[in-house]
């Protein structure tokens, strides 16, 4: 099932191309639906997860990390003389909603693309459609991909894709734009490579070195005596993870501990996606520079991967690791919720504005999981999920009115909700719902993530002056916010833009379902979400409460 | 009383089964005659000579696949006396590379008969030179002795530096060709240098031999000054093939004064024989530091020695391409780059006999199927573009997605698996090379050079990104509004191929390039008295534990 879903966008790239050009965006459209309806199949499993059984256990995520996968699809892909790579795709309650949310805005983003024709750049449709869907095969297979070297592949398959995408049919500045996201992106997965390499020694290493403990989480190896790839056997084989974070595995040299150095390799690769401060500065570029679906993805898909790439790969595996680095982590998280809405707030261009509280808003993911409590890390997820939701809107809402106005400067808007009442609601909805009004999504993955910083104090003693920080950064948002619906659709009606057709029912059937699930997670957040997602993130963070060695951070942090 | 029958019968003659192990190289030599003779008899014609060569490239091809079978644990050394053994020598490993090489060539030749058939006069010379220095290359690759490590770095470079300067009216050529000679002949004269005090030494040429008595001195404390400059004058003429830094300055001139047909040659071929070659040699040093039962750490000079070379090469190379605008002299730094990442494959002593012996050889071959096919694909499209547009600039790609577009994408695919990007080829050969460094971390105290060397791998991708991606830039994202044009057919579909191979192989069929090298990694030619030695070696124990079932052919008299 999730390889057919994979695969899907990747048989209708292919068709793209072979079909004449009318028909392009119709198979591009039909494909994203039919993945759409595929993934939503996905939920089936996880449905009524949130009541527990009588032995308190919730039985479908099982009582330990990875215990439980579902639609689990493996079979040797790579053999070598000592080790296999396997093609190894599951489910869980951390990937399957970024599953889902991956096809809907897929859906969105290439309904938003239909106007393909009366773009600024409108050669060669078929390349677009066709690069469209490589990319969502991409996205797909990086979330559920479980076995590292199959999810580096499809990270990287995302970069040449996305690079064209903003390159060709970007806006004036898009050659510097893409680079930019190739490179950055790039910088980050380079050293993922090593992280790669390194783990799969390092794990030959630890199960030759104490194969007492290294009984593999499946029955049908054993006890495992090579090296491995396996995500979810990093993170649950004991001799592993002992060997992993003990304080006396060195990497490079003589003092260098293995699991924060490797934790730190892993970590700038998904900092660079989330993004995080400093590693941020692509994210403005690309996004001013690349169409409106590709902003739409880029916001509501490619940035979760930063997210996800946190509690998949560095979390479980190297929690020792996450504790070195947790005041650094919270920090950084801090920084990006402040310096992204600062930012936010200075800018002249609508669609800058959108990019930089997408900084903002990340920083709450890195700062929840940093904190490593339960309320926090759900709260990092729901963040991640609302954020999917909301950005792609705002992103959207920007695009329609880019079309009428063909220049997105703020200051010159004024009065777009008496032009266009329809639009001026959905866009009310969207930016409240990014702002964090209560009642709508972005409110409760912040209140969580508060709520999860708060509850580390015992663990931290830095903790709650985070809290009070970062929930200082829900004023600015708040503030900058406001103030761009005051200088944009509030006001009286201006002349240059009375005429402007109200938004059209292709872009009213993209907005609604963005619109009503802004409301609907915002005010049924346990059963939206949480009852699905809470059980496997409880699960990684007993994972991390129970690391081997809690040494102290690095270079005295 | 020794009559002269006698005094005959008492010296050395090759066998004919010894001629044929050499069967390959005899057809090389063959194929030069006919291609000489035949003006003769038929009156010149370039394309005919072409014809010739490319006919004589397969039945090489054909020759050295049909000595698989023949060849045992050990390989095999011929058409020397027993006491020059390993003068000439035939393995897995030769056969191979012989067999990469001859397909490359085949493919140069059809490149050149798409470009330079039609106006070129002397293709009779042309050839015989192409194939000469393909004898000679082939001669690199199959041999563990220093004098003819020397003969043969001389048979694959004086015909090279004739056909850089094959395109005699253009001034950029014949400077090229003089750089070229100077710098070789400086460098030959470097290596013999270096052999010779060798010689003084060790009073042998055999590699394995000297490598015994390197690893007792070193291991002794003695002569360590002799031997560091001895090595470095040897290594040096290897590595001005390879064209590793600091060895590299005639690269960039002749990769761009050549014809970019004998560039794409030069960029490939000559850098595999010359990698193989050092590969073999420190494999040949490792042996015979075992054999001499010392530790093979006493050649951690060495390796730290050609690791940082190596670096150097990569990020110099990195670095200097991306301010090239000429496509040839771009993509002569990537090769000095790509050589860079293959050498530090130089820096993995191998544990004879031991399953992973293969491996820092495997990845190299594996490497190099990749780069022979993803700078073929590359060199034609750049012969393509600039044939049509007369001008080898950067900006003569501008608009190419739109103007030529099955020029144009085959051509992202092999830049993109030259920056080593998944799923094409180029990141697996990249990944395989990466493991190979690894795969040694662990057991000797030269982990932190291994560590060292895939973290400098890994961040040169990272630079060789951007001057890839001018390429790429100009074909897609700009575009100055030249006319459309239709490339010849051939061309575009010899592109094309290096493409889907590039796609399959780093996705659908990663099992088979990588399994082909690493069986014909394994069992190298080791002298017999050296083949024995390595089982009651000190690491016999290493080499009984390893669960492979290639090393159970290659240890199971001794070890089971």
């Amino acid at each position: 099932m999730l390889t057919y879903i994979v695969f899907l966008p990747l048989v209708g790239a292919a068709v793209c191309m072979f079909v004449p050009k009318q028909l392009v965006r119709g198979v591009a459209l039909l494909t994203t639906v039919a993945t759409f309806l595929l993934t939503l199949g996905l939920i089936g499993p996880f449905v009524g997860a949130g009541s527990a059984d009588a032995a308190g256990l919730f039985d479908i995520f099982g009582s330990k990390y990875g215990e439980k996968m579902h639609f689990v699809q493996r079979a040797d892909w790579i053999v070598g003389d000592n080790f296999t790579i396997e093609y190894f795709v599951g489910l869980d309650g951390l990937n399957m909603p970024l599953v889902v949310l991956t096809s809907f805005v897929s859906l969105l983003a290439c309904l938003a693309s239909w106007n393909f024709d009366s773009w600024k750049v409108n050669k060669g449709a078929k390349g677009y459609f066709a690069l469209f869907l490589l990319l969502e095969t991409g996205m797909l297979g990086t979330f559920v991909a479980l076995d590292f070297f199959l999810f580096y592949i499809f990270w990287e398959i995302m970069l040449l894709p996305m690079y064209f995408l903003i390159g060709v049919w970007g806006g004036p500045r898009k050659e510097y734009a893409a680079i930019k996201f190739f490179l950055f992106t790039l910088a980050g997965s380079v050293l993922m490579l090593v992280g790669l390499v390194a783990m799969y020694f390092y794990s030959a290493e630890a199960v030759l070195q104490n194969p007492a403990l290294a009984t593999s989480y499946r029955p049908d190896v054993g006890v495992l005596t090579t090296g491995t790839f396996d995500l979810i056997e990093l993170a649950s084989n004991q001799a592993i993870q002992t060997y992993f974070n003990a304080e006396n595995t060195y990497f490079l040299a003589e003092g260098i501990k293995f699991a924060p150095l490797m934790f730190m390799f892993l970590l700038i690769g998904f900092a660079v996606k989330l993004p995080s401060f400093p590693v941020h500065t692509w994210l403005p570029d690309a996004h001013v520079e690349a169409p409106t679906p590709i902003s739409m993805i880029l916001a509501g898909v490619l940035l979760k991967m930063g997210g996800y790439g946190f509690l998949r790969l560095c979390y479980p595996i190297f929690p020792s690791g996450g504790h070195a680095w947790a005041y650094f982590l919270a920090v950084i998280g801090v920084i990006s919720i402040l310096y992204g809405a600062l930012c936010a707030m200075a800018q002249t261009d609508f669609k800058k504005l959108v990019a930089y509280s997408s900084v903002s808003h990340m920083g709450y993911v890195l700062l929840g999981v940093a904190v490593m409590t339960e309320a926090g890390v759900q709260g990092a997820m729901f963040q991640m999920i609302a954020h999917g939701i909301s950005s792609p809107m705002c992103f959207f809402l920007v695009g329609v009115i880019y079309d009428r106005a063909h220049h997105r400067e703020i200051n010159r808007f004024g009065g777009l909700w008496l032009t266009m009442p329809k639009y001026g609601t959905m866009a009310t909805i969207g930016f409240f719902a990014s702002l964090g009004l209560p009642g709508m999504c972005g409110f409760i993955g912040e209140l969580w993530v508060l709520l999860g910083v708060f509850a580390a104090r015992e663990t931290f003693d830095w903790a709650v002056p985070m809290a009070i920080l970062a929930a200082a950064g829900v004023i600015l948002t708040a503030g900058y916010i406001l103030w761009l619906i005051q200088r944009v659709y509030l006001g009286p009606e201006k002349q240059e833009y009375a005429g402007y057709p109200e938004a059209n029912g292709r872009e009213m059937l993209i907005l609604v379902p963005f619109a009503a699930l802004c409301v609907l997670f915002g005010i049924l957040p346990k059963q939206m979400l949480f009852d699905y997602t809470n059980g496997t993130l409880n699960l990684i963070v007993k994972t991390m409460a129970t690391a081997p060695a809690k040494f102290g951070a690095m270079a005295g942090m | 009383m020794h009559s002269l029958l006698a005094d005959l019968e008492l010296s050395w003659y090759p066998t004919l089964t010894e001629l044929g192990w050499f069967a390959p190289e005899l057809a090389l030599v063959g194929t030069i005659v006919v291609i000489l003779v035949a003006p003769l008899i038929l009156g010149r014609s370039a394309l005919r000579s072409a014809r010739i060569a490319f006919v004589g490239a397969l039945v090489t091809l054909l020759l050295a696949c049909n000595l698989v079978g023949q060849v045992s644990t050990g390989g095999l050394s011929g058409l020397a006396p027993e006491a020059a053994a390993g003068m000439l020598i035939l393995d897995k490993l030769t056969i191979l590379v012989k067999v990469i090489i001859m397909l490359f060539l085949a493919g140069v030749t059809a490149l050149w008969v798409l470009g330079s058939s039609a106006k070129e006069e002397f293709g009779e010379e042309f050839f015989v030179l192409m194939l000469g220095s393909a004898l000679g290359m082939s001669l690199m690759t199959s041999t563990l002795n220093l004098l003819m490590i020397a003969v043969a770095i001389e048979a694959a470079s004086l015909p090279s530096y004739s056909i850089v300067a094959f395109d005699k009216r253009n001034r950029k050529s014949a400077e090229a060709a003089l750089k070229y000679v100077v710098f070789g002949g400086i460098s030959a004269a470097i290596m013999l240098y270096g052999i010779s005090l060798i010689y003084g030494m060790y009073h042998t040429l055999n590699v394995v031999a000297i490598g015994e008595g390197l690893a007792r001195d070193l291991a002794a404390g003695t002569n360590t000054v002799l031997i560091g400059m001895s090595l470095f004058c040897v290594l040096g003429g290897i590595m001005f093939k390879i064209a590793a830094v600091p060895f590299h300055f005639w690269c960039p001139d002749v990769f761009e004064g050549a014809k970019i047909e004998v560039t794409t040659w030069l960029s490939v071929a000559s850098k595999a024989a010359a990698l193989v070659l050092l590969l073999r040699l420190v494999d040949a040093f490792g042996n015979g530091a075992l054999a001499a039962g010392e530790s093979i750490l006493t050649y951690n000079g060495l390796a730290w020695g050609i690791g940082i070379l190596a670096v150097i090469s990569c990020t110099w190379g990195n670095f200097a391409a991306y301010r090239q605008n000429n496509v040839k002299r771009l993509l002569a730094f990537s090769s000095i780059a790509h050589a860079g990442y293959m050498m530090m494959l130089g820096a993995v002593f191998t544990l004879p006999g031991s399953s992973t012996s293969g491996k820092p050889m495997a990845a190299l071959l594996l490497y190099l199927i990749m780069y022979a096919i993803m700078n073929l694909g590359a060199f034609t499209v750049a012969a393509i573009v600039s044939w049509q547009t007369k001008s080898e600039d950067v900006s003569a790609f501008s608009g190419l997605g739109r103007r030529a577009p099955w020029l144009a994408v085959p051509m992202v695919c092999c830049l993109a698996s030259l920056v080593g990007l998944p799923p094409f080829g180029g990141f697996i050969a990249k990944y395989w090379l990466l493991l190979a460094l690894g795969s040694k971390s662990a057991e000797t105290t030269l982990g932190t050079l291994y560590w060292f060397l895939i973290i400098m791998a890994v961040v040169n991708t990272l630079i060789s990104l951007f001057f890839y991606f001018r390429i790429i830039r100009a074909m897609f994202l700009s575009d100055d509004q030249q006319p459309e044009f239709r490339p010849p057919f051939f061309g575009t579909a010899m592109a094309n191929l290096c493409a889907v191979l590039l796609v399959l192989f780093g996705v659908v069929m990663l099992n088979g390039p990588k399994d082909l090298a690493y069986r014909y990694a394994s069992d190298l030619y080791m002298p017999a008295r050296y083949l024995t030695k390595q089982v009651d070696s000190s690491d016999a124990a290493l080499v009984a534990t390893e669960p492979t079932p290639e090393v159970g052919v290659a240890t199971a008299g001794g070890a089971r």
